[in-house]
C-alpha cells in the first residue's frame, strides 16, 4: 500500500470507529466517502486482499447475496460482505475498510453493487465472479430503460474480461452482448418443453437480441423469464449450468424443489425465492462447495428473508411483503396463491419518493388473478388508497374496507374474518405500519427493513 | 355470466412492446364501465408483422414505451399507418399514451437526437431536451366540458400541435406537451393523445365514459347511450 492509501485507510477506519463506537451510528457512506477524498484508489489498494464476487441486477440483489455469503461460509471461513443498502462505490469501500479478516485464507469479498455503480467499481476491482440476477424495470429508477441498464452493467464487466459471469439464463436480456467472460447460465428446466407460445402482451423485454423479433416461449416461470427461442433465426436460451429440474411443493412460508436433482428446501414462500437459492447454489458450485454443503446452508435460513416476515397481531397471522413494481407484485400475488387457507388482503400504497412517487405500476399488476385464490377480505389504506381501492375495484373486489389513516389499519387487522392476513404494502406504508405495531407491541426492537 | 349483446373490439397496439407505466390499465377501466350497461370488451394484439383492419375494432389503446421499444415500433406502424390513419378519419376512438402519442403525429426525436418518423395522422410533432424530463403529478382542465383530469407525466418530449389540433386542456399543474404552451394532450377527431400516466381512463372516469360514449354511438348508433351511462359512477382521483 502507498503511504497516501495508508494514511486514506487510517482516517477511514478512525471515522468508522468513531460513528460506530462513540456516536452509535453505524452503516453510514461516511468512512469510504472520507478515506476516498484523501486517496481516490484506496478502493484498488483494498481490493487486492480479495476475491469479489460481484453482485447486480434490478430484484433480488440483497437476498442473493446474502445466500451466497451464507453458503460460501459452509467452505470458506472468511468472507466479508456488505450491509444492505450499502452497495455504492462508498459503502464498498467503507466495507473493505473495515473487514476483519484472518491471514488464513485469502479472503472472499461478496459484494452487492448497485446497477450504475458496477463500472465505477471495476475501474478498481476485478471481481473472479460477476452475478447477474436480472433485470426488470423498476419506478424508482425513472431514466432507467431496461436496455440501458445492461448496457452499464456491461460497461463495467468489459474492464474484467478474466472475471467469469454466473447469470441468469431464462433472462433473454443478458445475451445481449459480446462479452469474451467465461459465462456460466443458470434457470429453471422443470417444464414441458414442447409448447410454443407468446408471453402476455403486457411483459416487458420479449425482444429477440439477434434481430428485434418477438420471442416465442417453451415455458415460462415468471415476467419474462423462461426458456425463450427465436422463431426467426436459432437463437434460444443457452445450455444451463445449473437449473431447476423439479418444483415439488410451494408454499407461502416455503419452497421445495430440486437443483441438478437434488431437493432442497427454503423457508420462504415465492418464485423468485427459488431463483435467489439457484442463483447461490451456482456460486457455490463455482467455489467447490458441495451439494450436502449448500443444502445445509439453506437450512433454517429464515431470518435472512426479512422481508416477508409474519407476525401474530391477537391470533390473527399475518405477513407483510412488500411491492414496489409491477413484476414484483406479481410474484407476491402467485406467493399468495399458494396459500391453502382463506385469508385476507390489505393492500397499502405510499407515493413518496422512497415507494416511487409515480403509482400507475398498480396497473401492470394482474390483481385480477386474486379470484382464482382464497382471498375472503380485501382492505386498501395508506396515502394514496384511493388509488389501491379503484384498482382493486376495477379488479372485481367492489367490497372493500378503506384505512386512509394506517392507526386503525391494526383494529382492521384484527377485525377481518379469517385467521390469516396477507400486506401488500409499498416501502414506507410498511414502515408506517411497522411503527404502529411497534407502538401496541406486537412486534419488538427497532423499526427497520 | 350473460351473453353481452353489445361488445367493444379494442386494438392494444404493439401492447407487448408499448407498455410502461400501467397503460393497460386504460383498457380494464373501459371495460369497468362497459360492463355496467352490457356491454362486453375484449382486447387484441396488434403487434410487429400484424395485420390492423380497421373494420374489425371499434377502439385502440397505443400506451407508451421505453426508446428502445419504440425505435422497434416506428418503422414497422409504417406498414400499417394508412389503416391506422382510415381508423382515425372514419372517426375510430383511440387513447393514445406518450409514445403512442408521439408516433401518430410527423415525427419525434428521441433523447440522444435521433429523429423518428410517425405516421402523420395528426399534424403534431415532438421535440426532444437533452438535459432533463418532465416528471411529476399534472392537473389540467378541458375549457370545453369544464372537466378537470388528474395524472402523472414522465416525458422528456415536447411536443406542439398544429391549428388542425385542439389541446386536450389546460394546465393546472405540471408541464404538459412542453411546457412553453400550457397546454396537454391532443383532441383530433376520436383520437385523444396525453402523456397522462397514471392511467388517464382510471383516474378520470368522466373522460373515460365519454370516449365509451363514442364508441358506442359509432358502432351502435340507434341505441340511446348517453341515457345508459347517465346510470354510471365515474371514479375520478
Amino acid at each position: 500500500m502507498t503511504i497516501r492509501s495508508s494514511f486514506a485507510s487510517f482516517v477511514g477506519k478512525s471515522t468508522y470507529w468513531l460513528l460506530r463506537d462513540v456516536l452509535h451510528r453505524g452503516g453510514t457512506s461516511l468512512p469510504g466517502k472520507i478515506a476516498t477524498n484523501i486517496d481516490p484508489d484506496i478502493l484498488k489498494n483494498l481490493a487486492q486482499d480479495f476475491d469479489v464476487v460481484l453482485v447486480t441486477g434490478t430484484n433480488g440483489k440483497t437476498l442473493t447475496t446474502a445466500l451466497i455469503t451464507r453458503v460460501l461460509r459452509e467452505k470458506y471461513p472468511d468472507i466479508i460482505t456488505n450491509p444492505s443498502g450499502s452497495n455504492m462505490i462508498q459503502g464498498i469501500t467503507g466495507t473493505l475498510l473495515t473487514a476483519k479478516t484472518s491471514k488464513n485464507q485469502r479472503p472472499l469479498a461478496v459484494l452487492e453493487v448497485d446497477e450504475a455503480n458496477v463500472v465505477l467499481i471495476t475501474k478498481y476491482i476485478k471481481p473472479k465472479v460477476f452475478v447477474l440476477t436480472n433485470i426488470f424495470r423498476d419506478q424508482l429508477d425513472r431514466y432507467g430503460e431496461i436496455y440501458s441498464t445492461y448496457q452499464k452493467i456491461v460497461d463495467g464487466i468489459k474492464l474484467a474480461p478474466d472475471a467469469t459471469i454466473i447469470a441468469n439464463g431464462d433472462s433473454p436480456i443478458f445475451m445481449r452482448d459480446d462479452l469474451p467472460n467465461k459465462k456460466l447460465f443458470y434457470g429453471f428446466d422443470h417444464m414441458d418443453q414442447s409448447a410454443d407460445f407468446k408471453v402476455p402482451a403486457n411483459t416487458d423485454g420479449v425482444l429477440s437480441p439477434t434481430d428485434n423479433s418477438i420471442l416465442h416461449y417453451h415455458s415460462i416461470t415468471y415476467a419474462n423469464l423462461g426458456d425463450y427461442f427465436s422463431v426467426t433465426d436459432g437463437f434460444k436460451r443457452p445450455p444451463l449450468a445449473n437449473a431447476v429440474t423439479k418444483i415439488n411443493q410451494l408454499h407461502p412460508k416455503f419452497s421445495n424443489f430440486d437443483i441438478n436433482g437434488t431437493t432442497f428446501q427454503i423457508e420462504v414462500g415465492g418464485l423468485y425465492n427459488i431463483y435467489n437459492a439457484l442463483t447461490a447454489y451456482a456460486v457455490g458450485r463455482f467455489f467447490d462447495v458441495t451439494p450436502a454443503q449448500i443444502h445445509h446452508a439453506f437450512e433454517s435460513n429464515a431470518q435472512i428473508f426479512g422481508r416477508q416476515e409474519s407476525i401474530n397481531v391477537d391470533g390473527k397471522d399475518v405477513t407483510i411483503v412488500l411491492v414496489k413494481n409491477p413484476v414484483g407484485a406479481n410474484q407476491i400475488i402467485d406467493m399468495i396463491a399458494t396459500e391453502a387457507d382463506d385469508y385476507s388482503l390489505m393492500a397499502l400504497l405510499n407515493a413518496n419518493y422512497a415507494d416511487g412517487i409515480d403509482t400507475s405500476w398498480i396497473w401492470d399488476a394482474n390483481f385480477e388473478k386474486l379470484h382464482q385464490t382464497n382471498i375472503k377480505n380485501v382492505i386498501t389504506g395508506g396515502e394514496r388508497y384511493k388509488d389501491f381501492n379503484v384498482r382493486l375495484k376495477m379488479a372485481g373486489f367492489t367490497d372493500q374496507a378503506v384505512y386512509p389513516d394506517l392507526n386503525d389499519a391494526i383494529g382492521a387487522i384484527k377485525a377481518v374474518p379469517t385467521e390469516k392476513v396477507y400486506v401488500m404494502a409499498t416501502y414506507t406504508a410498511m414502515l408506517q405500519l411497522r411503527a404502529h405495531l411497534l407502538e401496541q407491541g406486537y412486534i419488538k426492537g427497532r423499526v427497520t427493513e | 355470466m350473460n351473453e353481452q349483446q353489445y361488445n367493444l373490439r379494442v386494438a392494444h397496439l404493439y401492447g407487448d412492446l408499448m407498455n410502461t407505466y400501467g397503460d393497460y390499465g386504460n383498457i380494464i377501466a373501459l371495460r369497468y364501465y362497459a360492463q355496467q350497461i352490457g356491454v362486453d370488451v375484449t382486447d387484441q394484439l396488434v403487434s410487429l408483422g400484424d395485420d390492423f383492419n380497421p373494420d374489425n375494432f371499434d377502439f385502440a389503446l397505443f400506451g407508451g414505451g421505453q426508446d428502445y421499444e419504440q425505435s422497434i415500433v416506428a418503422p414497422d406502424l409504417q406498414r400499417i399507418g394508412r389503416e391506422v390513419t382510415r381508423f382515425i378519419e372514419n372517426d375510430g376512438p383511440i387513447i393514445a399514451v406518450c409514445g403512442g402519442y408521439q408516433l401518430l403525429g410527423n415525427y419525434f426525436i428521441m433523447a440522444d437526437g435521433t429523429r423518428v418518423e410517425g405516421i402523420g395522422a395528426m399534424n403534431i410533432y415532438t421535440e426532444n431536451q437533452s438535459t432533463s424530463r418532465f416528471i411529476g403529478n399534472v392537473t389540467i382542465k378541458n375549457s370545453e366540458t369544464g372537466e378537470e383530469y388528474h395524472g402523472f407525466e414522465n416525458h422528456q418530449g415536447r411536443t406542439y400541435l398544429s391549428d388542425q389540433e385542439r389541446p386536450l386542456g389546460q394546465i393546472v399543474v405540471g408541464n404538459g406537451n412542453n411546457g412553453e404552451d400550457g397546454s396537454e394532450g391532443v383532441i383530433y377527431r376520436n383520437v385523444f393523445g396525453t402523456y397522462f400516466h397514471g392511467p388517464i381512463l382510471t383516474r378520470n372516469g368522466n373522460l373515460a365514459l365519454r370516449m365509451l360514449e363514442l364508441a358506442l354511438v359509432r358502432k351502435y348508433p340507434t341505441i340511446d347511450w348517453h341515457s345508459k351511462l347517465a346510470n354510471v359512477t365515474p371514479e375520478f382521483f
